[in-house]
């Protein structure tokens, strides 16, 4: 050891500036990681849907005027009629449809409280084609009517005056009730200004259903998702999910866009800005700008990489230089090439790991500054060992080549004056 | 002494050029990187009306009759609010005159048609007849509106020289009808193409977008009349109909014009302040809804941060580039005291022959501005290609990422700046260098 600190002590402005170097390489390694993987998060959700045989229809938004539940459910009838349509629902808050999506608060006997988003639509679970874990589907006489906007009888409103039926996620239910079974849970709503509420009691829970506020699905998140109970009624937007026949995908995506075109085309029912896409397609829509981003963080990555790569290669080959002549001494006296390899791995690990330590610090100050300006969950103490680790394989290898040339040095290089 | 310096300094950088090439390209990189996220940053919080914001000021009373609307999830998501005004109190304040100039201002969609049967969805602006020139709408041809127009609902527009080339193939369209949802509007003026960025006055249409502007300006009570409603209200009273509460709503009891008002002094705005307090406090219906008189008078850029305009992610990239300069910036330092210190014997030698510490630290430092300015010349182009990068990614702002001169000249300033402070250690400790020692090894 003290032959490794010893020049250290002596010569400290490259060790310092290779320290230095590790110590901020480190830090931003850490937190793009952190950035990179809460922008991936909610593109490796498993979506619980159907994906390839979805069709999902939006912005029906009637010319001033409201839908009516019959042409609500005239349109849901065109759609089952289309050849290759397995399933087809009215419904609000679908999948990957952002443009309006309901936000629930769920209370559990925990006082575990989250903030969830629900789907409405009559016969859900078929259309999307969810995984029943435990439970039931609603009944058919367990949806009440709901629309956007619009009045539709007295027991439809947001608090229908009981206890409505709800069907949570395996990730819902592990976070409120735990160990103990879902079913038959009652759930509250946590606003203290909402006495009114009669709360929801889980009847069935599913395996996954990713929400559509797709920034909100990290940190395990992403399927915060009820269903309710809910055909759609009188309302002021309609938007339908289709389910489709493997088989018959292309035709039946035609098929749908007529049957749209045919059934909402007149002068003011809202037909011509209706948007008709498979569930793919607007999946790769809401993810665009997380791709742009994390395009962005991967060249940041390397460009890191590379730059620290090649500041310790040219540091440690010129400092390796400078004590040609202490490396013929050493193995004049008799020390091997594997040592002389072994100290200078071993010189730049003690050096890399003070860095790595320091940039721990700085990695989570920074990590803290971001917090302060931007809606940023805390740093994860993983990142640090991962963003260590990489540090120390960039050491190592930089080492690689100068450690090698230090043990060409031949011994008699002891013997002449540099 | 300085001419001498410099040429030592250029000497130096063509010894070791692969070292030298090395500290130019990561000194560029950086700068690039820091430079790209910076120009972006810049051009996303410019001022939207040069020589005008500054005298603008978003007016807002709250006069809804329900209960207070806001909700926040328990994920932290808020629902909207632009701060609107209801239609009979936005004609209240505007009745009231107490500005200099003030506007109602709302986005609406509008399908228009022209003499041709052709018919386009444009963004239509229904506004006040200060608008045009309160917000420094260029006019082509013809002229504005009138108070006494306003106050008859009359049916004209102003349209731009785009929209009249579409529906009139010329832009000399003062005087022709355009049809908007079949009813006829004559136009009375021809202005400029108009697009502030950001688009502060109607944030809840859009914050930036090169496409996106309105192209057609109407009396706000004949665009009513016409049937065009607004899509978005911040809230309706409780006695509003269900069913004009969302897509298309009621113009009376919902929040959907927003109230702009010019003052010139400081004492105007106190005056106007006291003005909107004093309103707010009249609306006593709302005592039974528990509210309290709640009223807000924002400038501009209070607008802009308020509604948090600039992607956060913009921010944020300009924090990681700047970080990413740092450690380019301590690289650089490494490679540039590696190269300094190679020739400490020749240094050892000028020291022995009489140069100062000075003279040595002075050389250096002159040849690590130069590696930066190098660095500089070259982040230029890396950043005009990173920019049109960044444009390539249509996010609706990415359009705006231009380099302007203020940039450009921000980017020099910037590299010289790490020059010098990169070249400071490596020059301080080769001024070190013992003249003595190291003529007695060679």
């Amino acid at each position: 050891m003290r032959i490794i600190l010893a020049p250290l002590r002596r010569h400290s402005l490259m060790p310092v500036l290779v320290l230095l170097q590790v110590a901020l390489a480190c830090a931003i390694l850490c937190n793009v990681f952190f950035l990179a993987w809460q922008r991936l998060q909610p593109m490796l959700a498993p979506s619980g849907v159907d994906a390839d045989n979805l069709i999902l229809v939006d912005n029906l938004a009637a010319q001033g005027r409201t839908y009516t539940a019959a042409e609500s459910v005239a349109g849901e009838d065109a759609l089952r009629a289309v050849p290759g349509v397995r399933a087809a629902s009215s419904g609000f808050g679908l999948p990957m449809v952002s443009i309006a999506s309901i936000m629930v608060n769920l209370q559990g006997p925990t006082h575990t409280a989250v903030g969830v988003n629900a789907f409405f639509g009559k016969g859900l679970v078929q259309t999307l084609g969810l995984q029943m874990v435990t439970g039931r589907d609603f009944l058919p006489s367990e949806y009440r009517p709901w629309g956007l906007g619009a009045s539709n009888g007295s027991n439809s409103d947001w608090d229908t005056g009981v206890t409505q039926p709800v069907i949570i996620t395996q990730a819902l239910a592990d976070k409120l009730f735990g160990a103990a079974p879902a079913v038959g849970q009652l759930l509250a709503d946590p606003d203290p200004a909402d006495k009114s509420d009669h709360g929801y009691q889980v009847v069935g829970v599913v395996k996954h259903l990713l929400r559509n506020e797709i920034g909100l699905a990290t940190d395990g998140r992403a399927d915060y998702t009820v269903l309710l109970a809910r055909n759609i009624g009188n309302t002021a937007m309609l938007s339908y999910a289709v389910r489709v026949d493997p088989a018959m995908r292309d035709i039946a995506l035609q098929g749908v866009k007529n049957a749209i075109k045919r059934q909402f085309g007149g002068a003011n029912a809202g037909g011509a800005q209706a948007r008709v896409q498979t569930y793919n397609e607007k999946r790769n829509d809401a993810f665009k700008s997380s791709r742009a981003a994390l395009w962005l963080l991967l060249g940041m990555v390397l460009a890191i990489v590379i730059v620290t790569l090649v500041g310790i290669m040219g540091l440690t080959g010129f400092w390796v230089q400078r004590r040609t002549r202490q490396i013929g001494i050493r193995r004049a006296l008799g020390a091997r090439r594997a040592q002389i390899l072994c100290y200078f791995f071993a010189e730049n690990l003690l050096i890399v790991s003070v860095g790595i330590l320091l940039g721990m610090a700085l990695a989570y100050a920074g990590n803290i500054l971001l917090m302060h300006y931007y809606e940023l969950p805390h740093l994860p103490w993983m990142y640090l060992p991962v963003g260590a680790a990489v540090m120390l394989v960039i050491g190592q290898l930089g080492v690689l080549a100068p450690a090698l040339r230090a043990t060409e040095v031949p011994p008699v290089v002891a013997t002449r004056s540099v | 002494m300085v001419g001498y310096s410099m040429e030592l300094a250029l000497r130096g950088l063509r010894r070791y050029p692969k070292t030298t090439a090395l500290a130019v390209l990561t000194v560029a990189i950086g700068l690039a990187a820091s430079m790209t996220t910076l120009a972006l940053l810049h051009m996303l919080s410019a001022d939207p009306l040069p020589g005008r914001s500054q005298h603008l000021y978003l007016a807002w009373v709250d006069a809804v009759e329900a209960k207070s609307q806001t909700f926040t999830s328990l994920d932290g998501v808020t629902t909207y609010d632009y701060k609107r005004l209801k239609m009979p109190d936005a004609e209240a304040l505007l009745a009231a005159h107490k500005g200099t100039l003030q506007t109602v201002v709302a986005d609406l969609d509008a399908r228009v048609e022209g003499s041709n049967g052709q018919h386009f969805n444009e963004q239509l602006l229904a506004t006040g007849s200060d608008f045009i020139s309160m917000f420094g709408v260029a006019l082509r041809d013809g002229r504005s509106w009138t108070v006494a127009e306003d106050a008859a609902r009359a049916p004209i527009a102003v349209i731009d020289s785009g929209l009249a080339q579409k529906l009139f193939g010329t832009p000399r369209a003062v005087g022709r009808v355009v049809q908007i949802k079949n009813h006829a509007f004559r136009v009375i003026g021809v202005s400029q193409p108009y697009s502030p960025q950001p688009h502060f006055y109607g944030l809840n249409a859009w914050a930036f977008g090169g496409d996106s502007q309105e192209s057609i300006f109407v009396p706000y009570g004949a665009a009513v009349d016409a049937g065009l409603a607004s899509s978005s209200t911040d809230g309706c009273d409780d006695a509003t109909d269900k069913g004009k509460r969302f897509i298309a709503v009621d113009p009376l009891h919902c929040e959907w014009l927003a109230y702009w008002v010019q003052l010139g002094t400081p004492q105007d705005v106190a005056a106007y302040r006291s003005f909107l307090d004093h309103y707010a406090q009249q609306q006593t219906s709302l005592g039974s809804y528990g509210k309290k008189p709640q009223s807000q008078l924002l400038s501009v850029q209070q607008w802009l941060t308020l509604q948090n305009v600039i992607p956060d992610n913009v921010r944020l990239n300009v924090w990681l580039a700047g970080s990413f300069l740092v450690l380019c910036m301590v690289n650089v330092a490494g490679l540039l005291a590696a190269k300094f210190m190679r020739r400490s014997v020749e240094v050892g030698i000028r020291r022995a022959l009489g140069a100062s510490r000075r003279a040595v630290m002075l050389h250096h430092l002159f040849e690590a501005g130069m590696v930066c300015f190098l660095g500089g010349a070259l982040a230029w182009p890396l950043t005009l290609l990173g920019l049109a990068l960044l444009r390539m990614q249509d996010q609706g702002f990415t359009d705006l990422a231009r380099l302007d001169v203020a940039m450009f000249a921000a980017l020099f300033a910037l590299a010289l700046g790490v020059g010098a402070l990169v070249g400071l250690l490596p020059s301080w400790r080769v001024s070190m260098v013992q003249p003595g020692l190291q003529v007695k090894s060679a």
